[in-house]
């Protein structure tokens, strides 16, 4: 009975320290993301993007008791590393929920763990439209499939230009590009246009000029092309220099700054479908234009999206009132008509995600919306 | 307590596995190197054993231990027509040769439509466990414990250090050199079927020049003179990734750079200092205490 | 047809270029320097630097020259004399090229990040003004240039191995290092002066390359990396001359590749060309009969 008062003396100090940090609970989220490899331009910018939603959310304290905390991680652009990436988020950091990983190869082989463990992944950057959310019920995405840009924006500039005949361009050996190309292949076919001459090209060409000239040689009254932004900008600058004045309609991959900074003049008259409207005036966009100002940092479409991954996490805390895994999962359920710099968002009942996509062009070395 | 040591494991589960992936790997490019040559085919082999296990579990439903047969077999008939005519090379230009098979391999899986081309097989059943990769290195270790010092080991030996004497002396090295080729193969063909059914998917970007060369490296860093090089250089530097991950914060480098420089560097020590790799590591300390 | 055939000359051009260093490596010391592409990106990296800081590309080429020619040596000195001693000194030289190469590359990355750049704007005219048509096709002024600074480099580096007396060591030491020794040359000068010389010419490469596709990034020697081999081989052995005629015929090739079959099939058969040639005519297009096989 001697121990009776050290004991409650004990329990009087263990209440103490959790009346403590009652007042903040930390949330993990966890980020498995392409810093180095091939991939590390796009694991750069959703970095920034993660990084300052979870800043700015801690910061507005709309999640009340609940401090946000990012860890994040280098799949290296490997599957390998990404699996391992996301077993440490499982098991060791006990993240609540994941964000990523950066692409969609290494999805298909990591997100699986995820849903075995039942952590609720959301999806940034993978475009892919089948094989990541199928996974399963804990898998979510933000970033919209190219199935669901691309030939709504196509058809729309149809209807302005009035073209009928395509050549196509597109980079075979990936993932990401390849998929692009198989949306565009169905967009042509549904839309009926005659296409000249169909090319592809390798992730780590620089010289596109024989596939522009032979597809030149076909008379297109259109470029299709599904690139990825380091290709994007030298197939866009090839084609003008070769003599291309006419239209280019580029993938999810021409969705950058980098596509002028690179080809300069040359991408005026580029058309892109996107998700993000960079330009859009409404308040959460102006708000996440303001955020990377003060961080002198230009933001691309994947900076955008990472940064609403982190939103549609906040908001499923809020909804469900606590931050574990079943919890954000249920939030999710439950999210409706988030405002964000995307765009009024929703997710679908596929668990894709679900805002309005935009057509852009390039005009005096800027993004802007065609109506 | 037992708890923290299941989450421990759950978390380096992955990296389990991949040890032993990765030491099939390094072995398969070790067995060649056994006899002096240096065959640098095993991506385009494990390419070709992750792509047969796959269908054959997928679109076949073959049961798993018939599919890892497929695996390994089909990359060992695919290596006797490769291996007559390319194995006359020798050096950098046999090195060359198989790298130019491997790419092959890889270009035609991306232009396969019917595995998908770059987006690869996904949702493959997760079949492979940790005891299966365990059990598949310790037999591939077993079977080569057995042939150092048999009558097979010393060929192996006399064609590494000089090939025609070897000749010579009676033994047919072609024969050595292709059925070294071909057991590197299986083995290469083995490690993709266990992969495939161990990460859910395969896709021809994760066969590459670059996974070819980290297979040389893992065999290289371990050490190449000794079975069990391989082995311990691939669980090295399977490892290292994951420790730079806990270092690089306490240092406040980026965890990114900081792994190929690491990597770098250990690679340029252990080839300038340690030409017998890790494994040589506590006989040269030993010797550096020996010596005054 | 015309404008592909300009296309081919141009990407031979560059293959060319790519490729004439490494063989003389290759020659020399029978190694595969797998780091003759991070040479050839860090020296793009290394004028980028020095035209963002104001020094006019004329300046600025052939200061990143000159860096990768002693880069080469820096090299040559830390990553493949300590290994010429050794029996297995062609695979261990492929190993230590390699780390050198994975070094660089970490560096490039932590001091430049991943991102893709570009020479500045105006960094050289361009423009419609700049073009002209010729056989039917278009080709700018840059190319041109770039086709003919490709074609004095061989004509410069012909005369050095042939006509001058370090030309004339570096090839008694490719034939023979010990018999060289014993004819009074010394080696360890002859072996440095090839790298010097090598990386230079890949460091010019990766300069021009820069400047004409404006694409730069830390990975950007990866596309010509394993092009280059295949450009070594078809050349044979050490052969510059073989070298550039193969780049031309590499790149020719694989214009008229995808003209006529596609762009997918282009890699297809470059690889299985260079397969097919190593393992029937293994002494390439230009190369003397040496010992390839065992």
């Amino acid at each position: 009975m001697r121990l009776a008062p050290r004991i409650s003396l004990l329990v009087a100090a263990s209440l103490l320290s959790i009346g403590s940090a009652h007042a903040e609970t930390v949330v993990k989220i966890g980020a498995a993301l392409s810093l180095t490899g091939p991939a590390a331009a796009y694991g750069a910018q959703q970095k920034v993007g993660i990084l300052a939603a979870v800043e700015e959310v801690n910061r507005s304290g709309a999640l009340k008791g609940v401090k946000l905390e990012a860890v994040i991680e280098d799949d290296a652009s490997t599957k390998e590393q990404g699996i391992a990436v996301f077993q440490r988020f499982i098991n060791k950091d006990k993240v609540a929920a994941i964000i990523g990983p950066t692409l969609s190869n290494t999805a298909t082989a990591a997100d699986p763990l995820a849903q075995g463990a039942r952590v609720p992944v959301v999806a940034v950057s993978n475009t892919a439209p089948k094989g990541i959310t199928d996974i399963g019920d804990f898998i979510w995405r933000v970033s919209l499939t190219e199935g669901q840009v691309i030939p709504g924006a196509l058809k729309r500039l149809q209807a302005k230009l009035g073209f009928k005949k395509a050549g196509v361009l597109y980079g075979n050996d990936d993932a990401f590009t390849q998929a692009g190309y198989n949306v565009m292949k169905a967009a042509t076919e549904a839309m009926a246009l005659e296409v000249v001459g169909t090319q592809t090209f390798a992730k780590p060409d620089k010289d596109y000029t024989a596939q522009l000239t032979a597809l030149l040689g076909g008379k297109p009254e259109i470029l299709i092309v599904s690139a990825l932004v380091e290709n994007a900008s030298g197939i866009v600058a090839q084609a003008r220099q070769l003599g291309w004045q006419g239209p280019i309609f580029g993938g999810n991959g021409f969705n950058s700054p980098k596509l002028m900074g690179n080809a300069g003049p040359a991408a005026e008259g580029v058309y892109v479908g996107t998700a993000w409207n960079k330009v859009s005036s409404a308040a959460p966009n102006q708000a996440f234009l303001k955020n990377m100002a003060a961080r002198a940092h230009e933001p691309d479409q994947f900076c955008a999206q990472a940064w609403t991954g982190v939103m549609a996490i906040a908001e499923a805390i809020r909804l469900s009132g606590k931050g574990g895994r079943e919890e954000v999962r249920a939030g999710f359920l439950k999210l409706k008509a988030l405002p964000t710099p995307l765009g009024t968002f929703s997710f679908l009942e596929s668990r894709d995600g679900s805002h309005d996509p935009a057509l852009q062009v390039v005009k005096d070395g800027k993004f802007q919306i065609v109506q | 307590m037992l708890e923290q040591l299941s989450d421990l494991y759950l978390t380096y589960q992955s990296t389990l596995g991949y040890i032993g992936i990765n030491a099939l790997l390094a072995l398969s490019v070790y067995v060649s190197l056994s006899c002096g040559q240096l065959a640098l085919g095993s991506a385009g082999f494990a390419a070709l054993g992750a792509y047969a296990g796959a269908l054959a579990t997928m679109k076949a439903d073959l049961p798993f231990p018939l599919a890892l047969l497929l695996s390994a077999l089909l990359p060992a008939l695919v290596a006797v027509p490769l291996g007559l005519p390319v194995l006359r090379l020798k050096g950098v230009f046999l090195a060359i040769a198989t790298i130019g098979f491997g790419e092959v391999v890889r270009l035609g899986l991306v232009n396969w439509e019917y595995v998908n081309g770059a987006q690869g097989i996904v949702a493959i059943p997760q079949k492979a466990s940790i005891w299966m990769i365990s059990l598949a290195v310790a037999v591939t270790l077993y079977v080569l414990s057995r042939v150092r010092g048999s009558k097979w080991g010393f060929a192996l030996e006399a064609i590494r250090e000089d090939e025609p004497a070897a000749r010579t002396m009676g033994i047919p090295s072609t024969r050595y050199k292709l059925a070294m080729l071909v057991l590197g193969a299986a083995l290469a063909g083995l490690a993709g079927g266990l992969e495939a059914h161990f990460t859910f998917m395969v896709a021809p970007n994760g066969f590459g020049f670059s996974r070819v060369v980290d297979m040389l490296v893992f065999a290289v860093v371990g050490g190449a003179q000794l079975f069990w090089g391989p082995v311990v250089g691939a669980g090295f530097l399977t490892v290292l990734p994951e420790v730079l991950r806990e270092v690089a914060p306490l240092v406040g480098i980026e965890p990114g750079p900081l792994r190929m420089l690491v990597n770098g560097l250990v690679l340029l020590l252990v080839i300038l200092y340690l030409p017998a790799g890790l494994v040589s590591l506590p006989r040269r300390l030993r010797e550096r205490r020996a010596a005054p | 047809m015309g404008q592909q055939v300009i296309n081919g000359l141009f990407l031979g051009s560059i293959y060319a270029l790519f490729a004439l260093g490494y063989t003389l490596v290759f020659g020399v010391l029978d190694i595969l320097n797998l780091a003759h592409a991070a040479v050839f990106m860090v020296a793009t990296f290394v004028a980028v630097a020095l035209v963002g800081h104001g020094v006019h590309i004329l300046l600025a080429l052939p200061a990143a020259v000159l860096f990768a020619g002693l880069l080469g040596l820096v090299l040559e000195r830390v990553a493949f004399r300590p290994l010429r001693a050794r029996t297995d000194s062609n695979i261990a030289g492929l190993i230590s090229s390699l780390a050198a190469a994975t070094i660089i590359e970490a560096v490039v990355l932590e001091i430049w990040g991943p991102n893709i750049t570009r020479f500045p704007f105006g960094t050289l005219p361009e423009g419609p003004t700049n073009q002209l048509r010729l056989l039917g096709g278009t080709v700018s002024r840059l190319q041109l240039t770039i086709i003919a600074v490709a074609g004095l480099l061989v004509l410069a580096l012909t005369w050095l191995v042939q006509r001058t007396r370090l030309g004339r060591e570096v090839r008694a030491v490719a034939e023979s290092p010990r018999a060289a020794r014993v004819l009074g040359v010394d080696v360890d000068r002859a072996i440095a002066a090839a790298f010097f010389i090598s990386s230079a010419l890949g460091g010019a490469g990766g300069v021009l390359y820069g400047l004409a596709f404006n694409s730069i990034s830390p990975d950007m020697g990866r596309g010509v990396e394993l092009k280059g081999l295949a450009v070594i081989i078809l050349g044979g052995m050490g052969s510059m001359p073989g070298a550039v005629l193969a780049g031309f015929a590499l790149g020719l090739t694989e214009v008229f590749v995808v003209a006529n079959l596609g762009g997918s099939w282009r890699d297809v058969i470059s690889f299985a060309g260079l397969f097919l040639f190593l393992v029937l005519r293994p002494r390439g297009l230009l190369g003397a009969a040496v010992t390839r096989e065992a």
